[in-house]
């Protein structure tokens, strides 16, 4: 152990972590310890004087081991991997301590918090001593893409990629192209047609030599590995496609919310109570009518129809909201003589030019009524006097006052939910959904298309709610992602993987089972398990599982991680 | 009981100028910034709420609009140019047209034709009667403007002045016993004990001749031209319906003229301020008008100026044809502006307004009340 020479880095963290633990006490602590030569604190470790401390270090003290006490891994354990490369080591030769999301943040005693800062950078040091060097390798990518979802954002990933002169293979569930936009009429807030929009994007699809467009298609499978997947195809009744591909792009859309669901409502019950779809449908054909084909004088759109309520979703669905005031437009200039109500909670007109829509739907004078979240309109017969189909009861939450309105068509704006086989998706393509149902991506901030399955890409409002910009915008950075990846031609490979020793194995196939990566493979031969390691994760199932004990996890070995809990205890035991 | 809103109100009040009322999305700044807001009325942003929702019953009975006096501050903050004074104002042309019981109010303020229409006819038929009885029953001549054998007689004049006063005084007096129904009486929930009415009866006066609610606002000016027309005005009609002998003699009375003169400066002066202040737009208040503004200032400057002149022209000039000639032409503005714009128009607001100010008293002592009724109902008992 004498001979390492181990370089112990204290991350202050601004104030993040030094309010609470003693960093000085950290490192003055760590420099006691065998084979440390060297122990400082810091403000900002991963600043970049921070960084040159661990570089100068490194190359001056000849330093071989580092430990870095600080935040999460997650956080920043790539920027002093590098650095350790940039210094001349291998960069596995690093071991973080985390004392801010496990110490500072947690813990409000600065004395116990210091202490456990103590055990853990401890901990880290014993581990460190057994890291041994591990080097990246790289695979073949395979250039083409599969597009699963022929709406708005898969059409537009297509056009992408195809454009860059890469094959894409679209893969759509119904019979035409178009999604869930071909069912609209116009577009907020600039009042452009959603059709003029989609058939100039699904005519270039379909005239594009490098995308092959497979309707009335699922995907019943896929194996294999980012740049290295295989995907079976069911086409029609009885077709069937296999393809090989280096990308998956989901972008398998929404359904709207079952109107059903709210029973005082009266949806499928009472004649003129309609969802915003089936108004998109009345707009597109320029029929606008009552059930008893009367032209309706009153329209009540009533918002957040399954989206903000905890019964439901308490998500905001984004897109109602401006798709209602588009109504008001729309019925206006149908029909010049109508009135036109709002019944919202909120009005949410974020995003370019919505804002000034809403004024604008103002100024023709739509009536805005917002009732309380938590309350819901409710719809009762009109009397013999009345000119209209229906009335609308609601606590008008601006005036204070309890108040109904003539309405002759009730539009509800119906949310956006995740659509009923999103759950065979994610499991198909390995990826996770929310508790709403939603894909999840990487980062809901710096990686919102990617997934935690490499080389599987989310895009639209699969991932969530989101108007046509939004999943426009997301579908052109999943190609550009993913078209980085095709042009770097190799895709590398994370040195941390587990690993057979096929000597010790007794083909048990535990392992095979549990993967939730499928990424061991058995070898019916030699009847002897295979990790992939191109797909391998490094979750640790496999190595905890294996009754030979022959499966070990790279830069996780039993002796690592036993000398980090052994750091620990025996920190502990020194304390009394 | 629900309030059944009315879509159709916002599109009724456009004739009565709220054009912007449906831009606004409460944001409250109007009531905020208002330096008459208090409570427990607390506007302009809740009478604008009514007006855009068409609860037509609860904007009858609502007083707001009159204690608002346009300083136009409110119209300055909102961030959606939906200009609350000018809605305001709009909410008190509509409120005289429901008070007033006859219908002709809401005729003129829909179509200024139609009041441009009856001005002309009455001053036609002002005239008419004029000129007929000075040629026929008078028994005076063209030629004599006042004392013996004058065209048209002091003491038939008066007569004429206190008939049209008392008619209009009944005319204006049911609207504003309308008023009071609308605002107060129909309010069962309101209990206003008859002391009250007496106790704060001093406002009516107080308000009429001080407007000092109006003094409150930030900006002095539009409050002291305000003042200003007020008073001259005040003056001008106490003169004629008290003092008319004074100021038809002969010789000149400094005691009744001296006030003429300065009534007669006050109303010309304020009444160009205001007509250059519309032309110019540049005033707040200034920014919007309805026809009636434009017709009320016109007969203000006409009758004035013909009142200033017809005096000129017999006691500078000694032109006493000409100033009976002019005479019978102030009183076919007089008869009118008065005749109509009184009861019907514009001018109602000097009965309207210090009403507003005591009814909404009254009301603010009765919510007062039934607030600590039910904090004493609400309260645990003792132990």
């Amino acid at each position: 152990m004498e001979d390492r020479r181990i370089g112990v880095y204290v991350c202050n963290c601004g104030t993040n972590i030094a309010k609470v633990v003693d960093c000085d006490a950290v490192s003055d602590f760590a420099k006691k310890l065998p084979g440390v030569a060297v122990a400082r604190s810091y403000k900002y470790m991963c600043s970049n004087p921070g960084q040159e401390m661990i570089i100068q270090d490194i190359r001056e003290l000849s330093l071989d081991r580092v430990v870095v006490a600080a935040c999460s891994p997650r956080m920043h354990e790539p920027t002093f991997r590098k650095a350790l490369q940039t210094a001349g080591i291998n960069p596995y030769f690093l071991e973080m301590a985390n004392i801010r999301e496990q110490c500072s943040w947690v813990h409000d005693d600065a004395r116990a918090a210091t202490d456990k800062a103590l055990a853990l950078a401890h901990a880290a040091v014993r581990r460190v001593v057994h890291h041994e060097p591990l080097e990246k390798r790289f695979v073949d990518m395979c250039p083409a893409t599969l597009v699963l979802g022929g709406g708005i954002a898969g059409l537009t990933a297509a056009l992408e990629l195809s454009d860059a002169g890469q094959p894409v293979f679209l893969v759509e569930k119904d019979d035409h192209l178009g999604g869930n936009l071909a069912r609209v009429d116009l577009t907020a807030p600039y009042l452009d047609s959603a059709r003029d929009m989609l058939a100039d994007r699904i005519r270039r699809v379909l005239e594009s030599p490098k995308i092959e467009v497979l309707l009335r298609s699922t995907l019943q499978s896929l194996s294999g590995f980012v740049g290295n997947f295989r995907a079976e195809i069911r086409v029609g009744a009885d077709g069937a496609r296999t393809v090989d591909v280096g990308s998956v792009l989901v972008a398998t859309g929404f359904r709207e919310f079952d109107a059903r669901r709210i029973e005082h409502y009266g949806y499928g019950r009472l004649p003129n109570v309609v969802t915003s779809f089936e108004l998109e449908r009345m707009l597109r054909e320029g029929r606008i009518l009552t059930r008893g084909g009367r032209v309706p004088k009153y329209f009540a759109m009533i918002h957040c129809v399954g989206s903000r309520n905890p019964e439901y979703h308490g998500y905001c669905s984004r897109v109602c909201c401006m798709t209602a005031l588009k109504y008001g437009h729309e019925i206006k200039s149908a029909l010049p003589g109508a009135y036109v109500y709002d019944l919202y909670i909120d009005m949410h007109a974020f995003g370019k030019g919505c804002e000034d829509f809403y004024r604008r739907t103002a100024e023709m004078k739509t009536m805005f009524l917002m009732y309380a979240k938590g309350t819901t309109p409710e719809i009762v017969p009109s009397g013999p006097d009345d000119d209209c189909e229906m009335l609308i009861k609601v606590h008008e939450v601006l005036s204070g006052e309890e108040i109904e309105v003539p309405a002759d068509l009730v539009v509800l704006m119906v949310g956006m939910e995740a659509r009923e086989d999103a759950a065979d998706v994610a499991h198909l393509v390995s990826i996770s959904q929310d508790k709403d149902g939603w894909f999840i991506e990487s980062h809901p901030k710096l990686d919102p298309v990617a997934t935690t399955t490499e080389g599987v890409f989310i895009a639209g409002t699969c991932q969530a709610p989101k108007g046509i910009p939004g999943s426009v915008a997301q579908a052109e950075a999943a190609a550009a992602r993913i078209l980085g990846k095709i042009s770097r031609g190799k895709i590398e490979v994370d040195a941390v993987f587990a690993e057979v020793d096929e000597t010790r194995c007794s083909g048990c196939r535990m392992c095979n089972e549990l993967c939730p990566y499928a990424a061991i493979e058995y070898d019916a031969a030699t009847k002897r398990s295979r990790v992939i390691s191109a797909v391998c994760k490094a979750c640790g199932c496999c190595v905890a599982a294996c009754p030979s004990g022959a499966i070990q996890g790279r830069h996780f070995t039993d002796r690592q991680i036993f000398s980090q809990i052994e750091g620990v205890l025996e920190w502990a035991s020194s304390q009394g | 009981m629900a309030i059944r809103a009315n879509p159709r109100l916002v599109e009724e009040l456009e004739h009565y100028g709220a054009e912007d009322v449906a831009k606004c999305y409460h944001c409250g700044n109007c009531s905020a910034v208002c330096p008459f807001s208090r409570e427990p009325f607390l506007f302009p942003r809740k009478s604008m709420r009514y007006l855009q929702m068409g609860l037509e019953e609860k904007l009858l009975g609502n007083l707001e609009p009159w204690l608002c006096y346009y300083c136009g501050e409110c119209s300055e903050e909102c961030p959606r140019e939906a200009e609350p004074g000018e809605t305001m104002m709009s909410m008190r042309r509509w409120l005289t047209s429901r008070y007033d019981f006859t219908g002709i109010s809401k005729l003129f303020y829909r179509s200024w034709k139609a009041e441009l229409a009856a001005i002309l006819l009455v001053a036609l038929l002002t005239g008419a009667g004029f000129l007929l009885f000075g040629f026929r029953w008078g028994g005076g001549h063209l030629g004599v403007y006042a004392g013996e054998g004058a065209f048209l007689t002091t003491g038939a004049v008066h007569v004429f002045d206190w008939i049209l006063g008392c008619v209009l005084a009944a005319f204006l007096g049911i609207n504003c016993a309308r008023m009071w129904w609308f605002s107060i009486g129909k309010d069962r929930t309101l209990r206003i004990p008859p002391l009250a009415y007496l106790r704060q009866a001093f406002l009516l006066p107080v308000h009429f001749f001080t407007q000092k609610r109006y003094a409150e606002c930030g900006k002095k000016r539009p409050w002291a031209i305000h003042l200003a027309l007020m008073l001259s005005y005040t003056t001008m009609l106490v003169l004629i319906m008290f003092f008319l002998h004074a100021m038809h003699s002969e010789r000149t009375v400094w005691a009744a003229h001296g006030f003429g003169y300065l009534a007669t400066i006050g109303l010309l002066g304020t009444s160009i301020y205001a007509l250059r202040g519309r032309i110019r737009k540049e005033e707040t208040h200034y920014k919007h008008s309805h026809e009636t503004d434009w017709i009320f200032l016109i007969l203000l400057v006409f009758v004035a100026g013909t009142g200033i002149l017809q005096n000129v022209l017999y006691r500078v000039f000694h032109l006493d044809v000409a100033a009976n000639v002019v005479y019978v032409v102030h009183m076919m503005g007089v008869v009118p502006m008065l005749g109509l714009e009184v009861p019907f128009s514009k001018w109602a607001h000097l009965a309207y307004r210090p009403l507003a100010m005591y009814f909404s008293e009254l009301q603010a002592e009765a919510i007062r009340e039934r607030e600590r009724a039910v904090a004493a109902a609400g309260a645990p008992l003792p132990a």
